[in-house]
């Protein structure tokens, strides 16, 4: 039963990842590769505000959410120069140069061997060792970035970032500048994303760059697109699929070792698949320009 | 010093022949084909199907090897990306479904030769040759020179052959091209198949020096991409500036700060030119660049 608590809570820690690119890439319609770099400055900033100065979880989480929104800065204001597949492609440079930093500043992230000994959030002397426990504070975290994203979404905020995704020209003729929106939403994304990283980092009490690749990022994207970019439920049904892709297959009869690899395979299939027949995911309504 | 002349000259060819198949892929695609990367690793894992499973030797495995990444890159443009061109769709979905089969080939090579790295039995390991103070592998100055030849032939091929006229055509107004009766489907098969040959024949080249791992091509694709980017896409003596200035940028950091710090270098590199230049060194103004 713990394990698939366990699973609920990854899936619920995905959940907020997923919801946080959405934003940026359903509504506002820029492909970003750079999610598990937010993610893994929020896992990173958090763990060694707790390791080292004893600052509790929720402080962490904050942390972790205000240091990936300020460098999400970096990325979002390149937004101004860049067309769209070149944006991609930025994001992928700040992402590996990220991970490089992560990986080589080895006097603070101790590098490959990563930050060992965070603690499990506490509240009232209570301690969220079980992975039920914890499953609370993660469905509580999810719900946070769906209530967020769907409030933004329905707002005029973020009626004018529909209008940057559908023709970028018109709403700057209508007195919006493009930039400023961009900046916000891209705030807000990181800052969600660097809460799902604080919380990884406080319920596996162990952070290491290798959780924070490129390869991460491609899979939240997938998640995202697979899911339905522009809907509300898609992240989360698309996070929830690719979180239980390796245990179904686990369940087939895979050995766990081939099971990762042929997840990866699936879901870099099915990504194929839906640019190919259906652009706008399973609950989305928008498709890149389709 | 010669040595890290040497040596980054070495790494220039390998991003050269890299980042000439990319290049003229992206020129008539127009989107960001991340599974060259794939294709690349496709020539290694080729190679090694090739004289390891069927047991042919290396002087005819090379060729198999190159071919069948070439056709292996004409098929993802058949399968793939011509349908989503009869869609009109964005370059940002073709980099997507690109992104997907990056993933889904590479992850089929290590299903079926596992994770682990191999090496290919070549010709008896021998010291390094030296050339003029500097110790390469025969291996190493093979690649040197072929991409130098290779370059040479692309730059002839487009400016001085009929096909190079069709496929200039595309690149200029594939519409246009399309009324004049440019057969423009057939162009860029030709072109995914070329790049995608070349591209094979580097990911041969790598595993007879080195060796061959599932996730070889992503770091040698992305620093094609960067010295595409930053030599400025459509210019060939570009695409020649951009790989010497990142295999020198590359080198030089990893000698004097250490290796690690390569990789991120090279990408500070692309940020900078993204930000500051994204038409690169001999980019066209405005179109043919990133810039909005």
């Amino acid at each position: 039963m713990d394990y698939l608590f366990h699973m609920l809570v990854v899936a619920c820690i995905y959940g907020t990842l997923a919801i946080a690119l959405n934003l940026v890439l359903g509504y506002t319609g820029l492909l970003s590769l750079a999610q598990a770099a937010f993610y893994g400055l929020g896992a990173y900033s958090s763990a060694l505000a707790s390791v080292h100065l004893g600052l509790p979880f929720s402080v962490g989480m904050i942390i972790g959410g205000a240091t990936a929104a300020a460098l999400s800065l970096v990325v979002s204001l390149s937004a101004a120069r860049l067309r769209d597949d070149y944006f991609a492609i930025a994001t992928f440079g700040f992402q590996y140069i990220v991970w490089h930093l992560v990986n080589n500043w080895t006097d603070v992230t101790r590098g490959p061997m990563g930050i060992a000994g965070i603690p499990r959030p506490s509240v009232l002397g209570f301690t969220m060792a079980s992975p039920v426990s914890f499953l609370v504070l993660a469905v509580g975290m999810l719900l946070i970035a769906y209530v967020v994203s769907a409030r933004i979404v329905r707002s005029q905020f973020g009626r004018v970032l529909l209008a940057i995704r559908e023709d970028e020209a018109l709403a700057e003729m209508l007195g919006k500048s493009p930039l400023q929106f961009k900046v916000k939403v891209f705030g807000v994304c990181a800052f969600l994303a660097g809460m799902a990283g604080a919380a990884y980092g406080h319920y596996f009490t162990y952070v290491s760059p290798t959780s924070f690749t490129v390869m991460e990022s491609i899979l939240i994207l997938a998640m995202v697109i697979i899911g339905g970019a522009g809907s509300l439920a898609g992240p989360i049904v698309g996070a929830t699929l690719l979180v239980a892709l390796p245990e179904v297959l686990r369940f087939l009869g895979i050995p766990s070792s081939a099971a990762a690899t042929m997840r990866q395979v699936i879901y870099g299939g099915v990504l194929v698949a839906v640019a190919l027949y259906r652009p706008k995911g399973l609950l989305g309504r928008f498709g890149f320009g389709l | 010093m010669p040595q890290l002349i040497a040596n980054t000259a070495l790494a220039a060819a390998i991003v050269l022949l890299l980042g000439l198949g990319f290049g003229l892929i992206y020129r008539v695609g127009r989107f960001f084909h991340v599974a060259h990367g794939a294709v690349f690793t496709a020539g290694a894992y080729g190679l090694f199907l090739v004289v390891h499973v069927l047991g042919i030797s290396l002087p005819v495995a090379i060729p198999i090897a190159v071919v069948l990444s070439g056709v292996l890159g004409a098929a993802i443009d058949r399968a793939v990306h011509r349908p989503l061109r009869k869609r009109n769709a964005t370059p940002a979905v073709h980099l997507i479904a690109s992104l997907g089969l990056y993933i889904a080939t590479t992850n089929a090579f290590a299903l079926g030769f596992g994770d682990q790295t191999l090496t290919i039995r070549g010709p008896a390991i021998s010291e390094g040759l030296s050339v003029l103070g500097a110790r390469l592998t025969p291996i190493q100055l093979v690649t040197i020179a072929l991409s130098v030849v290779i370059t040479a032939l692309a730059v002839v091929l487009e400016h001085r052959t009929d096909s190079g006229l069709r496929y200039r055509a595309v690149v200029t107004d594939s519409a246009l091209a399309t009324a004049t009766g440019v057969p423009v489907d057939a162009v860029l098969s030709g072109s995914f198949l070329v790049g995608s040959s070349v591209a094979g024949l580097a990911g041969v080249l790598v595993a007879l020096d080195v060796d061959l791992r599932p996730t070889m091509g992503l770091g040698p694709l992305l620093l094609a991409v960067v010295a595409v980017v930053v030599g400025g896409v459509g210019s060939s003596r570009g695409l020649v500036l951009g790989a010497v200035l990142i295999a020198a940028v590359q080198n030089t950091v990893g000698w004097f700060l250490g290796q690690h710090w390569r990789e991120p270098a090279a990408f500070a590199v692309l940020v900078l030119f993204l930000l500051f230049r994204p038409r690169g060194f001999l980019g066209p103004r405005p179109a043919g660049g990133g810039e909005r």
